[in-house]
């Protein structure tokens, strides 16, 4: 009367092999859940029964305890309805146990028998695959990332009985899952081409997906920060098949996913009334990833960004930096991963019209400081670009025709990309953005005049130290746009006009 | 010579203060307390004074209710001016009298002049040569850059620049003064406590350090919208001439331009755009007969002073493409436009308007760029 199933919790990211043992003994029936369920799993117990009678099977009458093992980690979530299933059902004979070696079994079950599509199946796959498992059986949507991995068998099943029938090698599972998984070239939906002139903000979006540099956009409503933001997704180089999948595990545990691998760079747009665990990740019972992690890889748009949370902003300076993010809960703590390009966007002032050529600022003095501050704050200093992008009049919009599309840009970044990696691969570093300070003072080459200029900005209080760093790193970019290994004055001089300093005149006095 | 006569070198034409008003340590402690009557303005405490003669004399009256509104009775009746003066000494000021050495000469030639004045800072009186300098407070880039030269030229002069330390052009104009060591005066529109902008008092604090804080209201009176027309009275009577660089229509600087030329003053006007609301005031002023100026240059050699502004390189030492780009900015531009017209790539022209606005040739507003007010060395002749 024992029965035993492998399956699969996930924490965080990652999946964590779990022995599912069923025992069927006697007394009362009940179903009892041993070995840490989390109140997810624990929610199960009433699920499984009636999904099991649906689908003409027999549930005993009997004492059944389930054991999930280790008994030190947490299980949570919904797939675990499927292994404990199954568990009663090789427990009392009803599927064959030999047949259950060497697969893992995950997915969320339906009152009538049906499998639902379930998050992390990734994540399960890559452990099933680490843990040198035959296969997995997961839900049909679910089969297309499951297959992602390679060196698994993926079963992918709609009903309890299906998993059931291949068990007995009584029904044969589609194999249509396999081929459609990877699916080629990005394909996005929109293109730097559409944008109508703005040249300077289109060059400014090259020269940060060049350099992997986070931008600061001020501009008044309607100027067009959104749209040029969600086209730098479309400009950043191909991600490797690496990041593709890390991107999809992302989406995957978030319960996000549709289809198979991501190839798209993602591109996440949070309002900014988003609370500090929907932005970084947590939760009270399974641990999500936040939306900086759904930008891994990607765009995390931050519209109104001085409308966002203070401590949803504080927040964004560990994923900044590091790259991840790590969440701390009661339930435990997990880390995410978070690389991800910051567009920040923001009116000029409170009423989004200073500087506009076309409507007059109506901000009071007082409004116009308070509002300048909340721009100045220590999470702004890690922003390499600062544009400003202008309302254009009809006549300015009419006037103007198209641009590069986004497959030329991203060819030229691509190239400066790889220049930057073969430069860092001593360093440890892939891109201008991520290098520290001192070391770009050390490592980056000026000619004398590129040299010159920046001292002369410095003196004319243009520049002040940190500025000095960040013109630094995105002149480097620029010059590797322009396929030289010095920095040159033209450079200096580009890199300089992505300044603070003729961003916010107002700011800089009231320093 | 006595020496009251040295400060009062004109008969004014309107009616002034009775000799010897606030003289002595009574009369001053009746000014004090009439200082404080918030309903009886200068304007209908005047007559009275002419009247009864003396300060003590005039607040007996008011006392007695035959001026003023019921509240100022109140007052003038609790009123202790040992108060006052505590209030006074607290924010560092000192009470100025008609009758003081320090009353400021020009202001006993205005209608209305104060019959008191709060101040805190350089003395007044030292004030012989001063140019008021004012404008709105939400001014363009160009009207702050007009009037910070402005300030800056004055200051550099010996002349004292005159203002009401608003935000915006008034403060350009202290700011361009402070920045040369020259000599600058704010005139408050509430006590000298008060902290007015509420935003931002370091400029107000610093003008108390470097230069010269004025009231007519004593201290703890907040701002008031009746406040400032009549503080603006006192900017311009205290000028030999007033500037408007930049105002809307029915603005405070039209006030303090039409009280200028009440009193007999020179009154200068910053050209602007026709269809800049921000050249309402001053071409309106120079329909009237107000001085048109362009920049500082004109002001100072107008007031024949001597013209010592900071130079921007000139157009000699730019190159041909600098140049090239320079002639085209005729009007805020974007760099795409730019780009387009001059058959430039953008980050050429973007790199090359940084380098001419690191020089001051041109500015960045709002995505668009313009000229500023220096214009190239070899046009200018």
């Amino acid at each position: 009367m024992y029965g035993r199933v492998n399956g699969v919790t996930v924490v965080g990211v990652h999946g964590h092999l779990v022995a599912v043992e069923a025992h069927v003994g006697r007394g009362l029936p009940s179903l009892t859940l041993t070995g840490l369920p989390g109140a997810g799993v624990q929610d199960a117990r009433e699920r499984i029964r009636p999904a099991v009678e649906s689908a003409g099977l027999e549930w005993p009458l009997r004492r059944v305890v389930v054991n999930l093992s280790p008994g030190t980690l947490r299980k949570e979530g919904p797939g675990l309805d499927l292994p404990v299933a199954m568990g009663v059902l090789a427990a009392t004979a009803q599927v064959p146990s030999a047949a259950l070696e060497g697969w893992v079994l995950a997915g969320e079950l339906s009152l009538r028998g049906g499998l639902v599509s379930t998050p992390g199946v990734l994540s399960v796959a890559i452990a099933a695959a680490r843990s040198r498992l035959r296969g997995v059986i997961v839900p049909a949507p679910n089969a297309y990332e499951a297959a992602l991995v390679e060196g698994l068998q993926v079963v992918g099943a709609t009903t309890l009985g299906e998993v059931v029938g291949f068990l007995r090698g009584s029904w044969r599972p589609s194999r249509e899952h396999a081929d459609v998984a990877d699916r080629g070239e990005p394909h996005h939906a929109v293109d730097l081409a559409e944008v109508r002139g703005q040249a300077q903000a289109r060059r400014a979006l090259e020269v940060a997906a060049a350099g992997g540099h986070n931008v600061l956009m001020m501009g008044s409503p309607g100027a067009g920060k959104t749209m040029l933001a969600r086209r730098l997704a479309t400009i950043l180089p191909t991600m490797s098949r690496e990041e593709a999948l890390e991107v999809t595990q992302l989406h995957s545990v978030a319960g996000l996913l549709n289809g198979g691998l991501m190839t798209e760079r993602p591109f996440r747009s949070p309002h900014h009334s988003v609370s500090p665990a929907a932005l970084l990740g947590g939760g009270t019972v399974f641990l999500r990833p936040g939306e900086v992690s759904l930008a891994h890889h990607g765009v995390l748009f931050m519209d109104e960004f001085t409308e966002f949370r203070r401590d949803a902003v504080q927040g964004l300076r560990q994923p900044l930096e590091d790259g991840r993010v790590v969440v701390n809960r009661m339930v435990g703590s997990v880390e995410f991963p978070s690389r991800f390009t910051l567009v920040a966007a923001a009116n000029p002032c409170p009423c989004g019209f200073q500087g506009d050529a076309m409507r007059r600022c109506i901000c009071r003095g007082d409004r116009l400081e308070t509002y300048a501050g909340k721009l100045a704050g220590p999470l702004l200093d890690r922003v390499d670009l600062r544009l400003i992008v202008p309302r254009l009049t009809r006549q300015e919009l009419m006037s103007e025709g198209t641009g590069e599309s986004s497959e030329t840009v991203r060819g030229r970044v691509e190239e400066a990309r790889s220049r930057q990696r073969r430069r860092y691969a001593a360093l440890g570093f892939t891109c201008n953005a991520h290098l520290p300070g001192p070391i770009a003072r050390r490592e980056v080459r000026l000619s004398t005049g590129a040299r010159d200029l920046l001292g002369s900005a410095v003196e004319l209080n243009a520049l002040t130290g940190r500025g000095f760093d960040r013109a630094l790193k995105v002149g480097r970019t620029i010059a590797d746009l322009d396929r030289s290994d010095l920095i040159q004055p033209t450079h200096v001089m580009e890199a300089l006009a992505y300044r603070p300093a003729s961003l916010l005149p107002e700011l800089e006095r009231a320093r | 010579m006595p020496a009251e006569a040295a400060v009062r070198p004109a008969a004014s034409p309107w009616p002034v203060w009775p000799d010897g008003f606030g003289a002595g340590e009574e009369e001053r402690r009746a000014l004090l307390v009439l200082s404080a009557l918030r309903g009886v303005t200068p304007r209908k405490l005047l007559p009275i004074a002419l009247r009864c003669g003396s300060a003590a004399a005039t607040l007996a009256r008011i006392a007695r209710g035959d001026a003023g509104s019921e509240r100022d009775r109140a007052v003038a009746r609790t009123m202790r001016p040992e108060d006052i003066d505590a209030a006074a000494d607290a924010c560092g000021s000192r009470f100025v009298t008609w009758s003081s050495r320090e009353y400021p000469a020009q202001l006993r030639q205005i209608h209305d002049p104060p019959a008191a004045l709060y101040v805190i800072g350089r003395e007044p009186a030292d004030v012989t040569s001063a140019v008021a300098v004012v404008g709105a407070r939400r001014c363009t880039a160009l009207g702050r850059e007009a009037a910070h030269d402005i300030g800056h030229g004055l200051g550099r002069a010996n002349v004292t620049v005159v203002s009401g330390a608003a935000r915006g052009i008034d403060a350009a104009a202290h700011e361009g003064a402070l920045g040369v060591d020259g000599s600058t005066l704010a005139v408050l529109g509430s006590g000298l406590d008060v902290a007015y902008p509420f935003d931002d008092r370091s400029l107000v604090r610093r003008i108390a350090r470097e230069g010269t804080l004025l009231s007519e209201y004593p201290p703890g009176v907040p701002p008031s919208r009746y406040h400032f027309p009549a503080r603006n009275r006192i900017v311009a009577g205290l000028c030999r001439a007033t500037v408007v660089v930049e105002g809307a229509e029915r603005s405070g600087s039209m006030i303090t331009a039409e009280h200028a030329m009440e009193f007999g003053r020179d009154v200068f006007a910053m050209a602007g755009a026709p269809n800049s609301s921000l050249a309402h005031t001053p071409l309106q002023l120079i329909r009237e007969g107000a001085t048109l100026i362009r920049g500082a240059d004109d002001l100072l050699s107008d007031l024949g002073l001597e013209l010592d502004l900071p130079r921007t390189e000139s157009q000699a030492e730019l190159d041909p493409v600098e140049r090239r780009i320079l002639a085209e900015v005729i009007e805020p531009l974007l760099p795409d436009r730019l780009a387009v017209s001059l058959g430039m790539t953008v980050p050429a022209v973007v790199g090359t308007l940084m380098r001419l606005e690191l020089r001051g040739f041109v500015r960045n507003v709002g995505g668009r760029f313009e000229t500023t007010l220096r214009p190239p060395v070899a046009t200018r002749a």
